[in-house]
């Protein structure tokens, strides 16, 4: 009978470490709304991470495309969360793949309809004297700029 | 068997963590620029094998015909090593001639043809064109380019015909081959080169990569000595001419069809003597580096005393618990081997053999489950070092042999956790270890990235973050925690209420020691003020306060003065503001309308009243209280206001007041020594004194000498001195304007004059203090009294006095 392979090694015991996550397939959610999907190799002490066979993918309503990246070394910092993906279980999904043109064509449909949305709504409070302050078109020195 | 035992030279291969951690001779230069990688630092060939592994899983190539070339491509381990993939279709080393060569032994036949220079630019065409990759990869590139002369399909007489190409053409082709996974092997073409024309002696065959495969069973080859000095930037090549091919390991790699063939990173100049100088320090960051394990050391050491370069023995228990089995890398095992073996004769700043990967696929292939088992080729000096590879084979990882569910092991790090904590961990542990048993492993073993982080880098990582754990100040730090468990404790204890009594374990939590890193500044004997050195820790200080405490009498009694001075002021304040409405009384009354004028002289009247009434004795009306005098004219501003006050007082008060002025002259002349404040009051006191009766004269007179030794220091002070003149002088008016003075009457008058005039005799001159002015009279009221001679003396002292004004 074999045992796992594995050894049994408990680090962080009672802590949230992601040792125990290594060479697991992992979905990460970036700070800048990116979803990447990737085998997590290596960690270090600030949650910095190496992906590799690392795949981004983008979700546009029920539809999501893949865009294959490589590897990935992202800087703990920028994670939002990430998570171990059951293998099994990724399979049983009701999201739609669709190829990577297509889902980026969506995704900027998307983009620009919310911009839209953002604009028409921005002009209606500044037309009530409500000035909201937009962080994209601001600069670091809270100046706003319109062209 | 254990040739290498004989053998002094020492292989330099190893600069791991041992060495490095000691931070000896070796060069930690290359390690710390890239961190722990850079020992294996192959990653170019790794990324080309890891990309050739993609590509054939796509294209599915053939092996190439390259039997005999893979084989022959030696030439110094550089380019063995720097086969890529293809290099594993070369046909098994079993195939091979045994390896038992002597350097000297004939090659196979195409290196024969060559000699020396042909010898080199066939073995760089060997490796040339047995690379798919590199051919094709250097087809465009510049003219002359050797690789476009490469046959793809090389085969020696091929190789043959283009021996004069080579050696003119190699700076050139070296150059104009386009970068990328062509540069690893393209250095490997001149180090080749720069061996093999140090006179290179054919190599004997060797598969490398074989060796590498199988970790074990290296069996014994004879060296040559004269072929090991050449052989300085080639210490894997020699530790495999020594250690001699492994046998044939179970095919654990060949499923896949990787090649696991090792790629040595070019043998890198890490002289001191060129560059800068070798860096000792780890900088933080870095992850640790393949462990080796104390025994193995030991072996070494014992063995090869003469041994430079050897690992220094890792005097690191507290990472390698004894409970923690210890997965000793291929590269321990390799160094162990080759430490014996072969020195070159500069420390080279070669790493251990494998690669990252490779390892990790070593570390894949133990986790799949060794065949071999407990049973170890014991090649190694004593046999004890393969010991810990096999010899503690962690019951959970060598599954066949052991039956138990592994144990839960008691870290060393998880000492700081409450004994609660623990058991909590241990069971979820086992139960999850329970189920998960079976198809993570069997998946692990497909995976060919896997273990890309040891063991020991784990550790590492989580060595550091435990590290935030610790405290020195537990409850102050996670007092939610402590008293989490301490109450869980407690419930259980009640529940089961002493069957068990193991939960009455107390906490231990590790507490580091708080350290007390005040600074304090230097302080030389003898000189002004402190050395200062300022730092991040230690700001530098703009003003050395100190903090003085004062005791508690020394408090109140500060305190006591201070209240006793502000009421003195208080008191003088709310005099003056009746003064000043007394005084303004004049203008008001003036403005005021004529039926209201009752009224203010009325107020004016109380004023004035309370004026006085406050300076005077509680129950006497004719006499200034001593006291309040006293504490009024202590201050400056009570003398101003007295000065100012006398003119508004009705004669007979103000007479008092002056009176009580003369009665305390002594002590207001004590107080006054600073700054002469009483000299404001001459005027309205001559003014009163003009004003006096001759008896009220004498009466101040009286008062003026008062007690022994008062007149004298009277004298001292210049108001006295003025006041005692204006007496005299009023009293000397008096006699000779008015013929019936009364004050001749009762004998005061002159027994005072006489007092005053032997005390102005008496009195040194310099204590007499020069009096504001001297009435022009004062002569001839002493001429009354003295006699001629007195009176002379008298003259000249006040002459003095006068003419010292």
């Amino acid at each position: 009978m074999r045992f796992t392979s594995r050894p049994k090694m408990n680090y962080m015991p009672g802590t949230a470490s992601l040792i125990e996550d290594i060479d697991k397939k992992h979905l990460v959610l970036l700070r800048d709304g990116r979803t990447l999907i990737g085998f997590l190799r290596s960690i270090d002490q600030f949650a910095n991470l190496v992906l590799q066979q690392t795949v981004e993918r983008i979700h546009v309503g029920k539809r999501y495309g893949d865009i294959p990246r490589g590897i990935f070394i992202v800087r703990g910092e920028n994670v939002v969360l990430l998570g171990e993906i059951d293998l099994e279980k990724e399979s049983d999904t009701s999201l739609q793949q669709v190829c990577i043109e297509d889902i980026l064509e969506e995704q900027r449909l998307q983009q620009q309809s919310r911009q839209e949305a953002e604009k028409t709504k921005h002009l209606a409070l500044k037309e009530r004297g409500l000035v909201m302050p937009r962080p994209d078109i601001m600069d670091e020195y809270g100046v706003q700029h319109q062209y | 068997m254990f040739r290498f035992q004989s053998l002094d030279e020492d292989c330099t291969l190893e600069k791991e963590e041992g060495l490095v951690e000691e931070e000896d001779e070796i060069d930690q230069f290359n390690d710390d620029t890239f961190g722990d990688g850079a020992i294996d630092d192959d990653w170019q060939e790794e990324h080309k094998r890891l990309a050739e592994l993609e590509e054939r899983k796509n294209d599915g190539l053939g092996g190439l015909g390259l039997g005999g070339l893979g084989m022959r491509g030696m030439g110094g381990d550089s380019s063995t090593v720097q086969l890529p993939p293809p290099a594993s279709r070369v046909p098994h080393p079993s195939s091979l001639p045994p390896p038992h060569h002597s350097l000297s032994s004939m090659p196979p036949l195409g290196l024969e043809e060559m000699g020396g220079g042909d010898l080199a630019e066939s073995l760089a065409m060997l490796i040339l064109g047995a690379d798919p990759a590199i051919a094709s990869v250097g087809g465009p590139a510049g003219p002359g380019d050797r690789s476009t002369g490469l046959p793809p399909p090389p085969s020696m007489p091929q190789q043959h015909h283009h021996p004069s190409q080579l050696p003119s053409h190699h700076q050139l082709t070296l150059s104009g081959l386009p970068p990328g996974p062509l540069h690893p092997s393209l250095l490997s073409y001149q180090q080749h080169q720069h061996l093999l024309r140090r006179g290179g002696a054919p190599m004997p065959q060797m598969n490398s990569h074989n060796i590498w495969e199988n970790n074990m069973g290296f069996g014994p080859v004879s060296v040559t000595p004269g072929l090991i000095t050449q052989m300085e930037d080639s210490p894997l090549l020699s530790i495999i001419k020594e250690v001699g091919l492994p046998n044939r390991p179970p095919p654990v790699m060949s499923e896949d069809g990787r090649d696991l063939s090792e790629r040595a990173p070019p043998p890198r100049s890490s002289s001191p003597v060129i560059g800068s100088p070798p860096v000792r320090a780890v900088p933080i960051g870095t992850p640790p580096k393949q462990p080796m394990s104390h025994a193995m050391n030991h072996q070494q050491q014992i063995h090869h005393p003469t041994t430079v370069h050897v690992r220094a023995p890792v005097h690191h228990q507290h990472r390698y618990p004894p409970s923690f089995p210890e997965r000793i890398s291929p590269n321990t095992l390799l160094n162990m081997a080759n430490s014996p073996l072969c020195r070159p004769p500069f420390p080279a700043g070669v790493g251990p053999v494998l690669s990252q990967i490779q390892r990790a696929q070593m570390l894949n292939s133990q986790v799949a489950g060794f065949p071999r088992g407990c049973q170890g080729p014991p090649l190694l000096p004593g046999g004890g070092g393969f010991r810990p590879f096999f010899g503690q084979p962690p019951p959970h990882r060598m599954g066949p042999h052991h039956n138990h569910i592994p144990c839960p092991i008691i870290r060393h790090n998880t000492t700081h956790l409450h004994p609660q904590h623990r058991r909590m961990l241990t069971q979820r542990m086992q139960s999850r270890g329970g189920e998960r048993g079976g198809r993570v492993g069997d998946w692990r073993s497909r995976d060919p990235y896997s273990n890309l982080m040891t063991q020991r880098e784990k550790e590492w990582v989580a060595k550091i973050q435990m590290m935030q754990l610790q405290s020195t100040d537990p409850y102050l730090d996670d007092y939610y925690y402590q008293n989490y468990f301490e109450k869980m404790e407690k419930r259980q204890e009640r529940d089961r209420d002493g069957v068990r009594k193991e939960h009455t374990t107390k906490l231990i939590t590790p507490q580091v020691a708080k350290l007390e890193h005040t600074y304090r500044p230097v302080q030389f004997a003898g000189s002004l003020g402190k050395l200062t050195v300022s730092s991040v820790n230690n700001p530098r200080k703009m003003i050395d306060t100190v903090v003085t405490s004062r005791t508690d009498d020394e408090e109140k009694r500060e305190k006591q003065v201070w209240n006793k001075r502000r009421q003195i002021l208080y008191t003088v304040e709310k005099m003056y503001s009746l003064l000043l409405e007394v005084q303004d009384f004049e203008k008001r009354f003036m403005q005021t309308p004529e039926e209201q004028r009752e009224a203010l002289l009325e107020q004016h009247k109380t004023h004035t009243l309370q004026l006085y009434a406050s300076l005077k004795e509680k129950e006497w009306d004719d006499r200034v209280s001593d006291e309040q005098c006293l504490l009024i004219m202590s201050v400056r501003k009570g003398k101003r206001l007295i000065s100012r006050l006398i003119p508004f007082l009705p004669p007979l008060q103000a007479a008092t007041v002056v009176m009580g002025i003369a009665r305390n002259l002594t002590a207001l002349a004590k107080k006054d020594k600073q700054d002469q404040a009483l000299c404001w009051l001459v005027e309205p006191v001559a003014v009163v004194i003009s004003s006096l009766s001759s008896a009220a004269l004498t009466d101040l007179l009286q008062e003026l000498q008062g007690s022994e030794g008062q007149l004298s220091k009277v004298l001292q002070n210049k108001f006295g001195v003025t006041l005692l003149y204006l007496i005299l002088s009023e009293g000397e008016r008096m006699q000779s304007s008015d013929l019936n003075c009364q004050l001749m009457d009762d004998n005061r008058w002159t027994e005072l004059v006489f007092s005053v005039t032997r005390e102005l005799l008496n009195v040194p001159p310099s204590s007499l203090s020069p009096p504001l002015f001297t009435p022009p009279n004062l002569l001839s009221l002493f001429s009354r009294y003295v006699d001629r001679q007195r009176l002379e003396l008298l003259q000249e002292k006040l002459q003095i006095s006068a003419l010292s004004r």
